[in-house]
């Protein structure tokens, strides 16, 4: 589950509070699991919805530091054969709250775009935008991580 | 290589993820459980609070019930009487007068007629201080020998007998409207020395008081709310063990 909480999270710290509020959570509407779906599935359900939850309450304290937009990558492929999910979590780590959000929401948890709206209190369109942004990022961290990619760009 | 699709990429994300677990460290359960154990902590007491409860609504139940069974009589006339003290009241003060003045021709004749009054007076004057319980012990046989001395005294003047049985009905009412208004006040009346003096039930505090005290016959009432000043506020609570307020004064 911390691994759930680390996608959303800025870093391990993060992560950590958010998987202890989210284990307290559990413990306190255990009775409200009705049985029906995995159990694994309603804790991930309750730690995604708390890892939201605190996103939204430091939305207000916090201020998003936007990044740059990102450039689109030139037609370079990425060999995931060398990443490992902890490089992957660094690059997510990386993104700023906003775009990892969507990203998490969308691509991971397999929320929809009017879903992730809602519940960030963004437009259908924002989120989408966000979710390509994000991506573009990502794109663009890992091909640096993978240093050749990086090569091709500036060369 | 050919540019990645985004379904591709994020498919990739999404396998790298989906199983993926990290160990917590190792102190995060410790500080979960410290923050779920309270709640265990909370629910006993309910418990406890609740079988407390329990006990203290037993115990005043049976102690009520007990009571009532002791003198049902009692408290069927007290609550009849004491429904409208503020009528009666002057009547204390005009019947002894009265009574008085009725019995003033036969006074010499009679001098036993004009004691049960004037012990009428004094024991309602003394009861102020005394335990309720006393009370009822003293009046009832004063009035039993009120009774019989007039039953003595009546034969020889059958013409005043009419009289006296009335003043004597009357003063044998007025001695259990005596004895219950002092009950209402026992715990403040030490100044104010005459029962007339006090205006009968003027907000709640003196309802309850009448209600606790047809119901309470002890020297320490379960309740009983102070009424001297126009708002009333409670003085006294008794429950078994626990009391709360100052103390009845004997």
């Amino acid at each position: 589950m911390l691994a759930v909480c680390m996608r959303y999270a800025k870093d391990r710290m993060e992560a950590e509070d958010v998987l202890q509020m989210g284990y307290i959570k559990i413990f306190q509407k255990i009775k409200e699991y009705r049985g029906d779906g995995s159990f694994e599935g309603w804790i991930r359900r309750v730690m995604v919805n708390t890892a939201i939850e605190s996103y939204r309450k430091n939305l207000r304290s916090l201020n998003v530091v936007e990044i740059d937009e990102a450039y689109e990558q030139p037609s370079t492929g990425f060999d995931f054969g060398t990443l490992g999910m902890q490089d992957l979590m660094k690059v997510i780590q990386k993104l700023a709250d906003g775009y990892r959000m969507v990203f998490n929401m969308y691509v991971i948890e397999g929320y929809s775009h009017k879903e992730i709206g809602e519940t960030l209190g963004i437009s259908e369109g924002a989120s989408k935008s966000q979710l390509s942004r994000a991506r573009a990022i990502l794109k663009e961290e890992i091909t640096k991580m993978e240093g050749f990619g990086y090569a091709t760009y500036t060369g | 290589m050919q540019p990645i699709q985004d379904k591709d990429f994020d498919q990739l994300f999404k396998d790298r993820f989906e199983d993926a677990e990290i160990t917590p460290s190792r102190d995060l359960w410790s500080s979960i459980e410290s923050e779920i154990e309270p709640k265990k902590k909370r629910i006993i007491p309910i418990y406890w609070l609740s079988a407390a409860a329990i006990l203290i609504i037993a115990t005043v139940g049976i102690m009520i019930y007990q009571q009532q069974d002791v003198v049902p009589k009692q408290y069927a006339n007290n609550v009849a009487t004491n429904m409208n003290p503020v009528i009666v009241e002057p009547q204390v003060k005009d019947s002894s007068v009265s009574n008085t003045d009725l019995t003033k021709d036969v006074a010499k004749a009679l001098p036993a007629h004009v004691k049960p009054s004037t012990t009428l007076v004094q024991t309602a004057v003394k009861e102020n201080a005394k335990p309720i319980e006393k009370q009822k012990v003293i009046s009832e046989p004063d009035i039993q020998k009120q009774e019989t001395m007039i039953a003595k005294v009546e034969e020889p003047k059958k013409d005043i007998k009419t009289k006296i049985e009335e003043a004597v009905f009357k003063t044998k009412e007025e001695t259990v409207l005596a004895a219950n208004l002092n009950e209402v006040i026992a715990d403040e009346v030490i100044d104010s020395s005459y029962p007339a003096e006090r205006k009968g039930i003027r907000n709640v505090g003196d309802v309850v008081n009448l209600i606790v005290n047809t119901m309470d016959k002890r020297k320490d009432k379960v309740i009983q709310f102070r009424t001297d000043d126009d708002d009333s506020s409670i003085s006294v609570v008794n429950i078994g063990p626990f009391r709360i307020g100052k103390k009845s004064r004997k």
